[in-house]
């Protein structure tokens, strides 16, 4: 780590294939910036991402850094952790990554608490497919799969967070770049498991939930002195219809999985053979 | 009398049977014999037919046989269920005062043993060890010192404290006592020698977690599944001890992705799962290979498709771990064929996979991973494990690996196929890996050249791999025979002793047991040497039967067992002379 890292540092030199206007990119600069506030630099860093216009972002961004398969980022991330907690762990994909094909793995993610952040771009549509309703979709939501709407309630993602014991929950808008961007670093600076949902809209298939609406109607959780640590609050603010940016939830005593299990050493150091005491693994068989 | 002595404990799941199978077969191995022992049991916990059979020599022994000397039986329907094993002779050890067993005779022939398990069971200090005075009085049925036994209940029971285990030595004694004193030991002529050499008991998912621990794994994951579920229980808390670390998962598709993930950090990381597993993480092991992520996948085969028959055993995944996936998939597939074997083809497929920067599959089956075998300890020697990390590339040689931009090449084209590599958290490599088709520093693209490139170069690892490592066979029996004998996995150890059967008969056979599956040893010139090739394997259409057709272009005879049970060394004798075109008859 050094401390004169600029979060251009965390660029690559890939110019985004994004459409222009996708909230995507107010996002990843976020993303970045909150990793150089926090200290990081680029070979220190890992980020995985999911499948999707929102996972391309390891293409965007200059880091060690893994394009997995879609909806399972997160166990990537766990295992990068497990084997190497000196590395800041970033994870971040789409709302159909996370919350359909990958929601078993977000509400594990969210209860074995890792220490690492999870930045999910929230555009409630599947863009990179070109259009169909995600689970965060309206139920009234017209797509090309669903042309009636899916008529189906949408996920909470924070409710599932915190129904699963998540111990960082907050939300952010992508265009607002400054409290996105503390928000995201927040989520860094936590112990244990950093969940943002990010409004981040899509210029292309959604015309429902853009920019204008979510300018209009977010609220920001300071503003209503809100305090993250009181968990009935919480609930009850995740709960409400209304669209919050800030955090929403902290466990200021969790305790990352990786402390509670004494993952505290590279993994990638091995002896050239066998363990020096590897003949009592034998002599356990007597 | 044999030497031999066949031993097996049956009755409903729950009432212990494994443990006290485990217990015997463990003082027969303290007493220097040698052990190899396999279990009947049904996919439910309690209720149901479930057997634990001990075969124990002074010399090796390989498989199991149609025949059981002395039974304790449980249960009626264990007797039912081992008729066919049950010869003039056989004793069967049972309690005459149980309801269900009293009016039981043992059938024309055998000899009738009623033991009052539980009162004496009870007369030691609980109902529960009824099983312990079933074994004392096996000890004194088989003229086997039962101070073996005393040591074994030591093991077994030393963390639950003394009086445990000097109750358990106490309900064995009144089981030995009570042979004694109601029946007169001459009448059994059984009267197993004992030797002073030394023996480890281990089963194959045990030996493969004991060679990822000796390859330097340090992060394992996994989702329980019968039968490897095993290799998950060994390591937990034996990798903790060296600084590794064992999760157990929410499914096979987060299993694999954080095996992918850990790899990807650097460390050697492993999976163990069973058919259903594989078919989850299929998508994955294409991610790993497309990646170039060294990591160990181990199969532990049973009954399929879908869940089949999950307590049984059965080869029927090769095809998909040759050939499962989407795309065209580099890769490593070995097969370990005996229980010492799981050990040494786990360090190997370590390596692989980190020279090669591949997936290797790892497959075994449930008769490997059920069954508990003795071996001379040296047979693990940890002096002679190497680990070879591939081209890792530290801060020092990082420059050679740079482009003019200053730029890491992790899929450098390289002539072998093996590009350079370089951990997270190595100043200046910072670079991306994608399952999308990359160019040399990991960026995606579908530029058709680099995509020819990419391919060529990852198969060319493969092609590499066949000219620097040795795709050996392992060959038993008379080289110059007329009858070639084929097979893979566990089906060795039935067949070396298959082989000596055959000799009864006059038939000589050659036996080339084959633990690489891709890359593997080709067999053209000992296929052509031969007039009769038999391929022996435990599935229905005889997949690696088809893979030998398909490489050598000869039609193979086969001889195939899909009734989820392994072979026998005698029935496996007579397959196989049926198969030739005098038929012998064998004597068993
Ligand atoms: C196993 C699998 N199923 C389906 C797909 C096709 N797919 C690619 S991206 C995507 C949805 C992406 O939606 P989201 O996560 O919301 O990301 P966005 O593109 O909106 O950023 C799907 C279904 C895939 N790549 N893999
Ligand atoms: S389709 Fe939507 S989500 Fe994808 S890049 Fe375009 S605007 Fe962004």
């Amino acid at each position: 780590m050094s401390s004169d890292v600029r979060f251009t540092d965390f660029k690559s030199d890939k110019q985004p294939t994004w459409c222009p206007g996708c909230g995507d990119f107010g996002t990843m600069n976020g993303m970045m910036k909150a990793l150089a506030n926090t200290g990081n630099d680029p070979d220190n860093t890992f980020v995985v991402a999911g499948i999707g216009c929102s996972g391309k972002i390891g293409t965007y961004m200059h880091s060690y850094a893994l394009h997995g398969v879609h909806g399972r980022a997160l166990p990537v991330g766990i295992g990068v952790k497990s084997a190497n907690p000196d590395l800041e762990v970033m994870v971040s994909g789409g709302d159909g990554d996370g919350y359909s094909i990958g929601a078993g793995h977000f509400v594990h993610a969210a209860r074995r608490n890792m220490d690492m952040t999870y930045v999910v771009m929230d555009n409630r549509i599947y863009g990179l497919t070109k259009g169909q309703f995600s689970p965060t979709s309206r139920e009234d939501f017209e797509t090309s799969t669903s042309p009636d709407g899916p008529k189906q309630s949408p996920v909470n993602p924070l409710a599932l967070a915190l129904a699963a014991d998540g111990t960082f929950i907050a939300q952010s808008f992508s265009s607002d770049a400054q409290r996105h961007e503390e928000i995201v670093q927040q989520a860094v600076e936590h112990d244990g498991f950093g969940f943002v949902n990010v409004y981040s809209p899509c210029v292309t298939f959604n015309d429902v939930d853009t920019y204008d609406y979510f300018r209009d109607t977010i609220v920001d959780v300071e503003d209503e002195d809100h305090d993250p640590t009181d968990r009935d609050a919480a609930r009850e603010k995740i709960t409400n219809d209304t669209e919050y940016q800030g955090v929403i939830y902290q466990d200021e005593d969790s305790v990352p999985y990786n402390e509670r299990h004494g993952l505290d050493s590279n993994m990638a150091d091995i002896p050239d053979g066998a363990p020096e005491d590897a003949t009592d693994l034998v002599r356990e068989f007597y | 009398m044999p030497d031999d002595l066949n031993w097996a404990i049956g009755g409903e799941a729950g009432d212990g049977i494994n443990s006290t199978g485990k217990i015997f077969a463990q003082a027969l191995s303290r007493a220097g014999r040698q052990v190899f022992t396999s279990k009947d049991f049904a996919s439910r916990i309690r209720g149901g037919y479930t057997a634990y059979k001990v075969r124990s020599s002074t010399e090796r022994v390989e498989s199991v046989v149609d025949r059981l000397d002395v039974l304790i039986a449980l249960t009626q329907r264990t007797v039912e269920e081992n008729m066919d094993e049950l010869h003039e002779g056989s004793v069967i050890i049972y309690d005459g005062e149980r309801t269900m067993m009293e009016d039981f005779e043992a059938p024309e022939g055998m000899i009738d043993l009623p033991v009052p398990l539980k009162s004496l069971a009870e007369d030691a200090g609980g109902a529960i060890m009824q099983n312990i005075v079933a074994l004392g009085a096996a000890c004194e049925i088989a003229n086997f010192p039962i101070d073996n036994l005393d040591e074994a209940l030591e093991k077994r029971f030393g963390d639950k404290g003394q009086s445990i285990i000097d109750n358990n030595q106490e309900a064995a004694r009144l089981g030995e006592e009570y042979v004694q004193e109601e029946y007169d030991r001459d009448e059994f002529g059984y009267n197993i020698e004992t030797t002073d050499n030394d023996y480890v008991l281990l089963n194959g998912d045990e030996a493969i977690g004991m060679g990822a621990i000796a390859a330097g794994c340090r992060f394992y994951s996994g989702y329980p599944i019968t039968p490897a579920t095993d290799v998950m229980e060994y390591l937990k808390g034996r990798l903790e001890r060296y600084g590794g670390h064992v999760m157990q998962t929410e499914d096979e598709l987060s299993a694999i992705n954080m095996a992918l993930g850990a790899a990807r950090a650097g460390a050697r990381a492993m999976t163990a799962t069973s058919g259903p597993g594989i078919d989850l993480m299929a998508e994955t092991f294409g991610l790993v290979a497309q990646s170039e992520t060294p990591l160990v996948i181990c199969d532990v085969m049973r009954s399929g498709p879908s869940t089949g028959m999950p307590t049984k055993q059965e080869q029927g995944d090769l095809n998909m771990t040759l050939f499962g996936g989407h795309g065209e998939i580099p890769r490593f597939v070995v097969a370990p064929t005996t229980v010492s074997e799981c050990f040494h083809k786990t360090i190997e497929a370590f390596n692989y996979a980190e020279k090669y920067q591949t997936p290797v599959y790892l497959v075994s089956d449930l008769a490997l991973a059920v069954t508990e075998q003795t071996f001379a300890p040296e047979e693990f020697d940890m002096d002679a494990v190497e680990i070879d990390r591939g081209k890792l590339v530290g801060e020092d040689e990082i420059d050679t690996w740079l482009n003019d931009s200053d730029q890491f090449q992790p899929h450098f084209p390289a002539a072998d196929g093996i590009s350079p590599r370089t951990l997270p958290g190595t100043s200046g490599g910072a670079h991306m890996t994608t399952g999308l088709e990359h160019d040399e520093l990991g960026r995606r693209t579908e530029e058709q050249e680099v995509r020819i490139e990419q391919v060529d170069k990852r198969n060319q690892k493969v092609e590499t791999a066949k000219e620097e490592e040795e795709w050996d066979y392992r060959e038993f029996g008379d080289s110059d025979a007329d009858t070639l004998v084929l097979s893979w996995g566990s089906n060795e150890g039935a067949m070396r002793e298959a082989i000596g059967f055959l000799d009864e008969a006059d038939v000589s056979v050659r036996f080339i047991s084959v633990p690489y599956l891709f890359p593997r040893p080709d067999l053209s010139d000992e296929i052509e040497a031969a007039d009769d090739v038999i391929v022996v394997e435990c599935n229905a259409t005889g997949q690696f039967a088809d893979v030998i057709e398909h490489d050598t272009l000869t039609r193979l005879k086969r001889v195939n067992k899909y009734n989820g049970v392994r072979f026998k060394a005698d029935e496996l004798a007579e397959r196989i002379t049926e198969e030739l075109d005098t038929p012998q008859e064998v004597p068993t």
